[in-house]
């Protein structure tokens, strides 16, 4: 699958999950995704300067009615984990976190931003999910949906260049 | 030009506007003059104005108003941009600078150095931008606000005096039950949609 058929795969589990308000800040390789949001009138979309405002703005959507999702890549996550602990872990609001795994295995960039990911996120006691089949993508976002739901806090899951359609195989010699 | 004064008038016209209030004596000024279920407390630093956005956004009909401090949206100067970007019609943009630090021990903050955070708001984009430094003024500005469909900031600049009252009544868990089920109430929505099982699944 190519990133535009990947992008148009995840959105639409995005739209079958409910979420109807997302909260973006780019990354090369969630171009087509977030194209894909731009585009989709169902969902309500605040393109943020910083991806802390982000978990702000999806934090009072939620508290009149909205289902949100942020995305974001993993250094912007960085940058949100005081509100994600003083707003949504401190009140207990749901939010689906789409992260961009910049620096997974097999990344020529950012491979200290990969190795801190998910200890991040182990400390902060948001359960996550690493996405690598693109097929399965629309079911696993309906279940951290769920979660998100149920447990009220955040949901993580990760965008790896594979479940995004970026990673053509290696050509081993 | 007193917070209390101000936050006073606010509560003459307020009505059922939602209220998004930046944590520390402001908050609790205001949830004195105005009790009840449709205020909201942050307790990030710098996320008031963020917070308000995502509700003026989800719920269009309603007017949100963020009452702001000048240390806290120093901390989120680029909400200001994505505020203007998105331009709601039902949220006003209320900031009381006092110039300091006022919860955390008043140390000077940056607008106590020179920074005009109206002229940021203007630069960024918020066209209805205005500071009120007189008491009438304000009442004027809120007033002029309340009726007007389109995004507004306002800054006040206010003493550091503070009126004592009682403290904050809830926790944050309780603040945000009691604020969903007075939106729903209010906006006829149902938010908190029940799917648990009749029995153990």
């Amino acid at each position: 699958m190519n990133s535009a058929e990947a992008a148009k795969t995840i959105v639409d589990g995005l739209k079958r999950a409910g979420i109807n308000f997302v909260a973006t800040l780019p990354d090369i390789n969630l171009a087509d995704l977030l194209r894909e949001v731009e585009e989709d009138r169902d969902f309500i979309h605040v393109p943020v300067c910083r991806e802390e405002e982000g978990i702000g703005i999806c934090a009072g959507a939620y508290l009149v009615g909205k289902k949100c999702a942020a995305i974001m890549q993993n250094g912007g996550f960085f940058n949100s984990t005081n509100a994600i602990v003083s707003t949504s872990l401190q009140y207990q609001i749901p939010l689906l976190l789409l992260i961009y795994y910049a620096g997974d295995i097999g990344d020529r960039t950012f491979s200290t931003t990969g190795s801190m990911t998910e200890p991040v996120l182990q400390a902060l006691g948001v359960r996550y999910y690493v996405m690598r089949d693109t097929g399965g993508a629309p079911e696993l976002i309906k279940r951290a949906e769920i979660l998100a739901d149920d447990s009220k806090r955040p949901v993580a899951l990760l965008l790896t260049k594979e479940v995004l359609g970026r990673r053509p195989s290696l050509q081993l010699s | 030009m007193k917070r209390f004064d101000c936050l006073r008038a606010l509560a003459e016209v307020a009505n059922e506007a939602l209220i998004v209030s930046s944590a520390g004596a402001m908050t609790l000024e205001w949830n004195y003059l105005r009790p009840g279920d449709g205020n909201f407390r942050v307790r990030t630093l710098g996320l008031c104005s963020s917070i308000a956005l995502g509700m003026a956004l989800g719920l269009p009909d309603r007017k949100v108003i963020a009452l702001d401090g000048d240390g806290s949206l120093l901390m989120n100067l680029s909400s200001l941009a994505t505020i203007a970007r998105m331009r709601p019609k039902n949220l006003i943009h209320i900031v009381f600078d006092n110039e300091v630090y006022e919860a955390s021990g008043s140390k000077k903050t940056a607008t106590g150095a020179g920074t005009d955070l109206v002229s940021v708001a203007l630069a960024a984009g918020i066209k209805n931008a205005l500071w009120a430094n007189a008491l009438d003024d304000f009442a004027k500005a809120v007033a002029v606000a309340l009726n007007a469909h389109e995004l507004c900031f306002i800054g006040a600049k206010v003493s550091t005096e503070r009126t004592e009252v009682p403290p904050y009544p809830i926790d944050e868990v309780e603040n945000k039950y009691r604020f969903i089920r007075h939106v729903e109430k209010t906006a006829g929505i149902e938010i908190l949609k029940r799917h648990l099982p009749a029995s153990y699944d």
